[in-house]
């Protein structure tokens, strides 16, 4: 293996070298020899011998070529010859290691999260084979599964090997100081078979467990485990929680967080439980396994041909029901994918900006160094030899940006979890071979985009060694404007996105949401199904109500089903007992369940008639609703010309009273006024048609407003005491004020935003750096000229306006360009953006007119330097 | 220097080295030179500046391989010796030459 050879020669030059030089000693002395023996003097005999032999010193250098790899040695010595000649430039090389660094850096480090969150199936067995399973029905916003349905699907299926479901709820443990709650995920038979994952210490669930005769089995998670001690002998152990003996049987593996990360329990369902024979009441969300092979197309249709036998099985409950099959990890990753991959374009155009801005700068490099490669030129250099070392420092410097940048990945994606903790499967982001093979792929092209031109372009600079470098202005500035071109233009494109983003984020903050959030503290009292009625519900929660919001300091407090101001859509159809004409659009509305001093204690002002009363107060039954209001949207769009109070609806209640409450349609409940309109699903949607039911318990732990006078955190302590004092078997959970959680539900929002931000200055920057570098490059080969001008009495004005007028045309014809650009890229934004359009005049003017006042400074700064030289000194330096 | 010298072929240094290294075991690369001029009635001459680049590329072909030793005179050489791939080198490179030599020879013959 002679390359094997060579290659380890060429990492052992000074052996090799001893050897030749040995080996051709031995040879001039035995030649001596022989010449002496012939009868010539010693002197003599030895000159003869080196004359017969040649130059040794280009003997031994034809030897050498033959022992080592030459393209090995010559990258070795060109890599050496890069660190000497880098070295001596620390700042400039400081600077473009940072910048690749960063440019790198970012790039490694969102790639590592698209790799995670995206490109990798989910972490079970053959995970892109699980789907979710939701049931569709026109005019409700119900997704959710009845029990016995999603037991027909899997029994009746051909495309499945398996389908199950789950619920999750709440339940506390008061075996601590505290009660302590904790999230619990009822789980239907073959729930762990279908996504392929056994317990780590214990079992799963057998099929007798899924019954009411059996106690509760239960799996907890590893977290939960630890926390408990830890004990391996947990299995089989019996505890009450709740007023009911559960019994462990398993612990998961610490990795498995399904259905939510925040799950510490998984139950076993009692399939056969009264409750769980309706098929009106869905609470279940489906999973599936395909069998292999199958599509997704292939299993929905399947799934809509067995729907489609038990609509006429079932027509009461099932005529309308459609089921829709997603890819599970649709549904896991959810909205963060245009987000991840808007972050990961940007941050790849900073990237080629950097990339531009270093060849920019290589090139004016490159150019200072035309003496040194027409020397080498002169002495014989090849073209292919200059080019390579001129793309060995290109890669020297993308390789250390690299490695910066890699450790700087690192760090990152670790940032990502405190940073972006409601991105999905953050917790699985980890920067591992994938990610440096990644890292290694674009190093090799950073150091091509950057270094191929001006390796070429220097390299064919084949000049008379007389220096001759100020005498045009060369091919080379047009390309270096070339580059400056790009930057400018892709910059512009960063900051139109950018901007637009802001001013959505803007726009946001300015809308009026129709309610009051500050100074409402949010918690959330625990309480599960199954164990009370609903009329045990509704009065212990409105004496929580009524106890709290007596403490001093609390102005009012209420109960809703669903948090206001954040997304959360309950899209649900109604219908006028006293009835509509046929013409008139159905009525689809927003509902809210929510206490009658819901409204008090939001500020949401009642414009006409009253507002609810509890319908105890009201004259009925506790658990009966009665009272309803609706905003003024809802009575215009689906009332007008009517008088509205005194009304009654039906239905919207199927979908938010569950298990085996509230059995039945409840009664139409009258229509007693009409509240202002409040952007109940969050501040960039406008208000929908929305319906207030006025009931305590829309669910066993609702969302509890507690409206205090001063800062909200500060009576957290006191609200929460008080909740322990009048609930001691209770857990009061999820405390913070309300502003914070509308603020939560746009923190990826605002994460994307001030990103994007952050990259499109740090282009306006790099930007900034090119045009100022370029010009002071051209400026600075224009000396003399310059020098000579000023001195013959040139005007300093003009002089600068003539030395700027290229940038000014260069500058202004890119981001021209940039702005078609940014019209493309803007596009893909339109779905993240809100009060603004993506071809918003304002912001996209605006964004050009900064880039060209930057660039404008950038390139006036040298110009006007250039004038404030001596001129005589100038001319001297000939 | 001797006008009436024969340079060698460009090309036959291969054969001749490796025929010289066939009938003697081992040779310093001198060894070789004063061989090869001995053999040949000085006929012919390796030109010294060639031999070593020759002898390396050789070794590196697996043709021969060389150690370290002493001569006589207690000088240090470095010493080369055909390896079985060199052997086979041999035959291939004197089956090519006498192909050649023949094809000369029909050529000048032919009148």
């Amino acid at each position: 293996m002679p390359w094997l050879r060579r290659l380890l020669n060429t990492f052992r030059p000074g052996r090799v070298q001893r050897d030749i030089d040995r080996e051709i000693s031995f040879h001039l002395a035995e030649r001596a020899d022989q010449l002496r023996s012939e009868g010539i003097g010693p002197e003599e005999a030895n000159r003869r011998a080196r004359l017969q032999f040649g130059n040794p010193v280009v003997q031994r250098e034809r030897t050498w070529d033959v022992d080592i790899a030459r393209a090995v040695d010559a990258t070795m010595r060109n890599t050496r010859y890069a660190f000497r000649t880098l070295t001596r430039t620390p700042g400039f090389t400081v600077t473009v290691v940072l910048t690749l660094a960063l440019g790198i850096g970012a790039n490694t480090a969102v790639f590592s999260a698209i790799d995670t969150v995206l490109l990798r199936p989910l972490s079970f067995p053959d995970g892109d084979r699980l789907v979710e399973l939701t049931q569709v029905r026109e005019g409700s916003g119900e997704t959710r599964i009845a029990p016995v349905r999603l037991q027909d699907w899997n029994r009746l299926n051909v495309t499945f090997d398996g389908i199950a479901g789950h619920y999750v709820d709440d339940i506390v443990d008061t075996r601590g100081e505290l009660p302590e709650r904790f999230r619990r995920a009822f789980v239907t038979r073959g729930f762990f078979d279908v996504l392929k994952v056994t317990p780590a210490i214990g079992r799963g669930f057998v099929a007798s467990e899924h019954t009411v005769a059996q106690p509760i089995a239960n799996i907890i998670s590893d977290r939960r485990w630890r926390r408990l001690g830890a004990d391996p002998l947990i299995v089989g152990r019996a505890v009450k929680m709740q007023y009911a003996s559960i019994i462990t049987i398993g612990v998961m593996p610490a990795d498995f967080q399904f259905p939510a990360s925040d799950v510490d329990m998984w139950s076993a369902d009692d399939a056969d439980a009264p409750w769980a024979q309706s098929r009106a009441l869905t609470w279940l969300t489906g999973i599936g396994r395909l069998r292999q092979g199958v599509t997704l197309a292939q299993a929905e249709t399947d799934l809509n041909r067995v729907q489609t036998y038990l609509a006429s099985q079932y027509p009461d409950t099932d005529r309308d029901v459609r089921v829709r099959v997603t890819p599970l990890k649709d549904t896991v990753v959810g909205d963060s994918r245009a987000s991840l991959w808007l972050l990961f374009g940007s941050v790849s155009v900073l990237l080629l900006i950097a990339c531009t801005n270093i060849a920019a700068l290589l090139l004016s490099r490159a150019a200072n160094r035309e003496q040194e490669i027409s020397v080498r030129y002169s002495l014989g250099g090849s073209r292919r030899a200059v080019v390579a070392q001129l793309l060995t420092e290109a890669a020297v410097l993308a390789t250390s940006g690299a490695l910066v940048g890699f450790l700087l990945a690192v760090i990152a994606s670790r940032a990502f979890r405190s940073l972006a903790p409601e991105l999905p499967r953050v917790n699985e982001i980890t920067v591992d071979g994938r990610i440096l093979l990644y890292t290694i792929a674009s190093t090799v092209i950073v150091a091509l985009l950057c270094g191929l031109v001006p390796a070429l372009r220097g390299a064919r600079g084949v000049r008379p060694l007389r220096s001759s470098a100020h005498t045009s202005l060369s091919q080379r500035h047009l390309i270096q404007w070339l580059l400056v071109g790009v930057q400018v233009a892709l910059s512009v494109t960063l900051l139109a996105g950018a901007g637009l983003l802001l001013r959505s984020v803007e726009a946001l903050s300015r809308v009026d949401f129709g309610f009051d959030s500050s100074h409402v503290l949010t918690l959330h009292v625990s309480g599960t199904y199954g164990w009370e009625t609903t009329d045990m519900h509704v009065q212990r929660i409105n004496r929580v109500i009524d106890e709290v919001g007596a403490l001093p300091g609390v102005e009012s407090v209420a109960v809703t089903s669903t948090l206001p101001g954040v997304r959360d859509e309950q899209q649900l159809e109604f219908t006028l007992a006293e009835g509509r004409s046929d013409s008139a659009p159905r009525m689809f509305a927003e509902t809210r369940v929510v206490s009658p001093a819901y409204f008090q204690t939001l500020r949401i002002p009642l414009l006409t008639g009253e507002l609810c009363r509890r319908p105890a107060d009201a004259g009925g039954k506790t658990g009966v609703i009665t009272e309803t209001l609706v905003n003024r949207r809802f009575a215009d769009l689906y009332l007008p010309d009517r008088e509205v109070i005194g009304l009654h609806l039906s239905g919207g209640l199927d979908g938010l009273v569950k298990n085996g409450h509230l059995f039945g349609n409840p009664p139409p409940s009258r229509i007693v006024g009409i509240v202002g309109d409040a952007r109940e699903t969050g501040a960039d949607r406008a208000p929908a048609p929305t319906v207030y039911t006025c009931f305590s318990a829309p669910t066993p732990a609702p969302w509890h407003l507690v409206r205090t006078n001063g800062d909200p955190l500060a009576m957290a302590e006191t609200v929460r005491r008080k909740i322990h004092e009048l609930e001691p078997q209770r857990s009061v959970y999820d405390v913070a004020p309300l502003e914070g959680r509308m603020g939560d539900a746009y923190a990826q929002n605002r994460v994307r935003t001030w990103l994007l931000t952050l990259f499109a200055l740090t282009a306006l920057a790099l930007v900034c750096a090119g045009v100022y570098g370029t010009l002071s490059y051209a400026v600075g080969l224009r000396r003399r000229e310059v020098a000579l001008r000023l001195a013959l009495g040139a005007l300093r004005r003009s002089v600068v306006h003539q030395l700027t007028t290229t940038s000014i045309r260069i500058v202004g014809t890119a981001s021209a360009i940039g702005l078609v650009l940014a019209l493309v890229f803007t596009q893909s934004l339109s779905t993240m953006l809100y009060g603004v359009t993506p071809t918003d005049p304002a912001t996209l003017g605006g964004v050009m007119l900064l880039v060209v006042a930057v660039a404008l400074i950038a390139a006036f700064i040298p110009a006007a330097r250039a004038t404030f030289v001596q001129p005589m000194r100038a001319l001297r330096e000939e | 220097m001797s006008t009436s010298r024969n340079d060698i072929l460009q090309g036959t240094l291969t054969l001749l080295v490796l025929k010289t290294l066939a009938s003697n075991k081992r040779m310093h690369g001198y060894a070789i030179t004063t061989h090869v001029q001995r053999v040949s009635a000085d006929l012919l001459r390796v030109e010294e500046g060639s031999l070593y680049p020759a002898l390396h590329r050789m070794e590196q072909q697996g043709w021969l391989r060389s150690e370290w030793g002493l001569t006589e005179k207690n000088r240090e050489a470095r010493f080369y010796s055909l390896t079985g791939l060199g052997r086979k080198q041999l035959a291939l490179e004197e089956e090519s030459w006498a192909r050649f030599t023949e094809g000369v020879g029909r050529v000048l013959r032919y009148v």
